[in-house]
């Protein structure tokens, strides 16, 4: 039994719904922020995710970090050795969709060996009648970077726990790999 | 009074993390073979502590994807008010460990804590570390 820990960045333009997935996800939907509020800086959201057929868990420490760029560099600076990303877009703004590129560059300069796993997130899927980036091209982005896509809906508790469980399970390969890797070594 | 190695009676305090197959311990017990895994995030800390003060001359680590590393004394009877020993950034290792040595002069201790600052990856081992020097009441 192993419990691993993983700073994990929640990133992408402003208002697309970064703050309201993590706390949905942080509260198992008890909790949908009504109201918008812009988050500055990075808030702080601890949560565990137990990694299915093992007894092995990961606490995810989520890094709600805020969309504008007028913080960014006091962001910068907490997303030091990160463990994992959340990378999220809204489907009815394009504009968001087209920044998660260097969301996901500054992401990954960050981590060690600018190795990172990631998630593709479109939110907003309760506005499917506004969609203005298809689920295919952000699919075929997604891939193309090595990212797994996921679309939620935190506002209708849709989804919203699958692309952190990715994530967490996603750390515990890595783990693994390392365990073995360190184990050939020797 | 000649070198000679001061780990003998050493135990290992506290570690900051922890996979129970991979027990701290294993930076201990002399053989590389065993190791104490880090479970994810920096820094991440270990304490030795020994049963007397010693003087110690050279601290030598064997690890794996190490970066930021810094070694920190303590004189008092339990492991509190740690001072700055020495600190250094590892070089990176493609498929053998670390080995890092530490060469000190006149440096006294009852406990030793090894900060690991940063990582050339998410995680890192300690395999081995031997402290050589006198006990201070030899």
């Amino acid at each position: 039994m192993v419990k691993l820990r993983a700073k994990c960045i929640v990133a992408g333009d402003p208002a697309v719904g970064k703050s309201a997935l993590a706390q949905v996800f942080r509260s198992e939907s008890a909790h949908f922020p009504k109201n918008y509020t812009l988050t500055t800086g990075v808030e702080v959201f601890v949560k565990s995710v137990s990694i299915p057929d093992t007894n092995d868990s990961v606490e995810l420490f989520l890094l709600d970090s805020s969309g504008k760029e007028i913080f960014y560099d006091m962001v910068a600076k907490q997303w030091e050795n990160s463990g994992a990303l959340c990378l999220v877009y809204d489907i009815t703004n394009e504009v968001s969709f087209n920044s998660c590129s260097k969301w996901l560059e500054r992401a990954r300069a960050q981590a060690p060996g600018g190795q990172l796993p990631a998630v593709l997130v479109g939110n907003k899927t309760d506005l499917a009648a506004r969609r203005t980036v298809e689920y295919k091209e952000a699919e075929e982005w997604a891939a193309s970077q090595g990212l797994e896509y996921f679309e939620t809906s935190a506002k209708e508790m849709e989804n919203y726990e699958t692309p952190f469980h990715s994530l967490a399970r996603a750390f515990h390969r890595m783990y693994e790999e390392r365990v073995e890797l360190v184990k050939s070594l020797v | 009074m000649g070198r000679r190695d001061v780990g003998a009676g050493a135990q290992l305090l506290l570690a900051a993390s922890g996979d129970e197959r991979f027990p701290p311990e294993g930076i201990l017990d002399g053989n590389t073979e065993t190791f104490w895994m880090t479970t994810g995030m920096f820094p991440q800390e270990f304490v030795i502590s020994f049963p007397d003060l010693v003087q110690i001359n050279n601290v030598k680590i064997h690890c794996f994807n190490v970066c930021g590393l810094s070694i920190e004394t303590s004189l008092a009877k339990d492991p509190v008010d740690f001072e700055l020993l020495c600190e250094k950034e590892l070089l990176r290792s493609e498929d053998q460990l670390q080995v890092q040595e530490f060469e000190q002069r006149e440096a006294s201790a009852r406990h030793l804590r090894f900060v690991i600052h940063s990582g050339f990856d998410h995680f890192v081992s300690v395999h081995k570390v031997s402290v050589e020097g006198e006990a201070a009441n030899d």
